[in-house]
């Protein structure tokens, strides 16, 4: 019964098709389509922008309901502490008494921020040095690479974590630690896509017409290669997500009393024997959205046919 | 191939050299000072604290090692460049100098927390390679089936689990909530237990360590297992073996697993090298006494000479195993000749 279902479904589908020539027949017309169709991805999209639109509205009705994500009463502390979550805090409370999904709610502003900023970040360095090398070779090439190379070499986490003691912990200087630190693989991707597109015919008539060099790497050689860097920006949202949690884990990210996951599930550490939920609520957060990210990010890459390496 | 293994690791200078030199770089910008910080609480006297400026090479000393001081009174600062010379000289002579906090020679320090890192890396390693190969095996072989959809949920979640957090998950699970069940084998790496390192005696200590460490990197490995082989299996000369009359079974053991490992090798070999740089976070969780979590309280404490060290130790060890990893490809693969003008992105 289902079966026919679909059947008559698939041909009411492909006889409108047929009917209505289709509208967009662009690159990103098309990868929309095949995006919509891909149920992972669609998950993905639609878990991140409820966690989007939760963080973003929480103060209008998160805050009332559940109490503030930072301060904590000293007169009901002993009442209100290490709740076990109940109806009126879903995910129960931590040692300071607060509760634990305003906490979250909270966090996924410092994560998203993170994810979305620093990976803005790496991609614009990624993009200019790949540029440079990919597409002035020679020396620019060698010097930029082996740079790449250095920061490839050291150990990731424990460079963050360096960088972070120059600079000094908070938001801001997390973004930029994460940042400046993942440009080499961007810029890895962007070259070696500006070498396979500039040795097109396109390019060299470009160059007779008298475009400058700044015009064909932005006008000719991006836009086709702009689909591999979305693919791999969007991967890079949830890597640079789980990149803060370990931060905030070991103490040099976001600075208390604002929640972010990754802090609140070293809170819980102590408290992991008596009150599991307060590092198990975060964790899950950090899972779904790192997840969400993945998933989209799987789906950009069938529905834009980038060929990537797996790893 | 010998030019090229000497191209490689001439190529190793500039990258080392780029290496130390951030390094040293930083010192000199992170706030705090490493010689005031030794003194914890308590604040040094000036004179033990001159002494220890001229132990570290801070500053500038004659041939009886008294402070030179300048006509303010002021000891004279040693260069950036000076000691940057120094600290490359007693590297070349295999001294990494010694602790500001713990008083030691950095190498002692490393000859007893590195073995540490090495068998939990290799611990982790053959798991991965075991649990990663098999799984990408089966998932390729029995596609679409239950067990290759376990196979890809499982990876997908595993890749988007913080490893720490596993961890933690882990130590509840086999440590709290079956703790009657395993008679209390997993229960004591608890982290912030303390405990000295004699309980690391104990194979069960490396259980759930072990797998918090393989646990991103199986999954990468299953995930590259499972499209390599079915990448292999479209190949014209799988179809030729099935047109022969082959056995299933023999055709991926004796045909397409040959190539399709090959990417799987390689991405194992090259993980292992970033295992064996330590891994903070198991490490912190599981109060591993492991070279990742040394580095990293050394970053905290500003002492540089167990940083200088440590990360000089991991850049080594991570290029040579990069090194190894692509000379054995090349024997693996004799389509791939190093060498040659190669763009590899």
């Amino acid at each position: 019964m289902q079966e026919t279902d679909s059947q008559s479904q698939e041909q009411a589908t492909a006889t409108k098709a047929a009917s209505a020539p289709a509208k967009s027949r662009t690159l990103w017309g098309d990868a929309f389509k095949r995006l919509r169709k891909n149920k992972l991805a669609v998950i993905g999209v639609c878990w991140i922008i409820i966690v989007v639109v939760v963080a973003l509205t929480a103060d209008l009705w998160a805050k009332p309901w559940l109490g503030s994500p930072t301060a904590s009463d000293s007169t009901t502390m002993a009442e209100t502490s290490l709740l076990a979550p109940c109806a009126e805090h879903p995910f129960g409370t931590d040692a300071l008494g607060r509760d634990i999904l305003v906490r979250v709610i909270y966090g996924a502003r410092v994560s998203l921020s993170v994810g979305i900023m620093a990976t803005a970040i790496s991609t614009l360095i990624g993009l200019v040095m790949g540029a440079l090398a990919g597409f002035y070779g020679g020396i620019w090439d060698t010097i930029i690479m082996r740079c790449a190379d250095i920061f490839l070499a050291f150990p990731y986490v424990l460079f963050v974590v360096a960088m972070i003691a120059v600079i000094g912990r908070g938001l801001q200087n997390v973004f930029i630690a994460i940042g400046i630190l993942g440009w080499p693989s961007i810029a890895r991707v962007f070259r070696s896509a500006i070498l396979t597109v500039k040795e097109n015919d396109y390019v060299d008539a470009a160059r007779a017409m008298g475009a400058s060099d700044a015009r064909i790497v932005v006008r000719h050689i991006f836009p086709n290669s702009v689909a591999s860097i979305v693919v791999y920006a969007t991967m890079n949202i949830g890597g640079a997500i789980l990149t803060e949690s370990a931060l905030s884990f070991l103490g040099m990210g976001v600075i208390p009393p604002t929640p972010s996951w990754g802090s609140m599930i070293q809170d819980g550490q102590q408290y992991l024997l008596t009150a599991p939920w307060m590092m198990i609520m975060p964790g899950l957060a950090i899972l779904s959205t790192v997840l969400a990210f993945t998933l989209l990010g799987d789906g950009l890459r069938d529905a834009l046919d980038v060929k990537m390496k797996d790893a | 191939m010998g030019k090229y293994i000497v191209k490689r690791v001439l190529q190793f200078i500039p990258v080392f050299l780029g290496v130390t030199l951030i390094l040293f770089a930083l010192q000199n910008i992170v706030p705090g000072d490493p010689i005031k910080l030794i003194g914890g609480d308590k604040a040094l006297s000036p004179e033990v604290e001159l002494q220890l400026r001229v132990r570290y090479h801070l500053v500038q000393s004659d041939e009886d090692g008294n402070a030179i001081l300048d006509e303010n009174g002021d000891p004279v600062q040693t260069s950036l460049v000076d000691r940057y010379l120094y600290y490359m000289n007693g590297l070349l002579h295999g001294d990494l100098g010694n602790s500001y906090q713990r008083k030691l020679p950095v190498t002692d320090i490393f000859a007893q927390k590195y073995p540490y890192t090495v068998k939990l890396a290799a611990c982790a390693i053959v798991l991965e390679a075991i649990m990663g190969i098999g799984a990408g095996i089966i998932s390729a072989v029995k596609r679409y089936s239950f067990w290759d959809i376990l196979v890809t949920l499982t990876t997908s979640i595993l890749v988007a689990v913080p490893a720490f957090w596993l961890g933690m998950l882990l130590q509840l699970f086999f440590g709290v909530i079956l703790k009657d069940a395993t008679g209390g084998a997993f229960s004591m790496p608890i982290s912030g237990a303390g405990g000295s390192s004699s309980q690391y005696q104990d194979w069960m200590h490396y259980v759930l360590p072990t797998i918090t460490l393989a646990s991103v990197s199986t999954a990468y490995a299953a995930r590259i297992m499972r499209s390599q082989l079915l990448d292999v299996m479209n190949q014209d000369y799988i179809r030729t073996a099935k047109a022969k009359g082959l056995s299933n079974r023999a055709i991926i053991v004796k045909h397409a697993l040959k190539n399709a490992l090959i990417p799987v090798v390689t991405y194992i070999g090259v993980d292992f090298g970033g295992m064996l740089s330590g891994a903070i976070l198991t490490e912190t969780v599981f109060n591993w006494p492991g070279i990742g979590y040394e580095v990293y309280r050394a970053i905290s404490m500003r002492d540089w000479p167990i940083v200088m060290g440590g990360v000089t130790l991991i850049v080594v060890v991570v290029m040579v195993i990069n090194l190894l990893v692509d000379i054995s490809y090349a024997f693996l693969d004799p389509r791939i000749r190093l060498g040659g003008p190669s763009d590899k992105a």
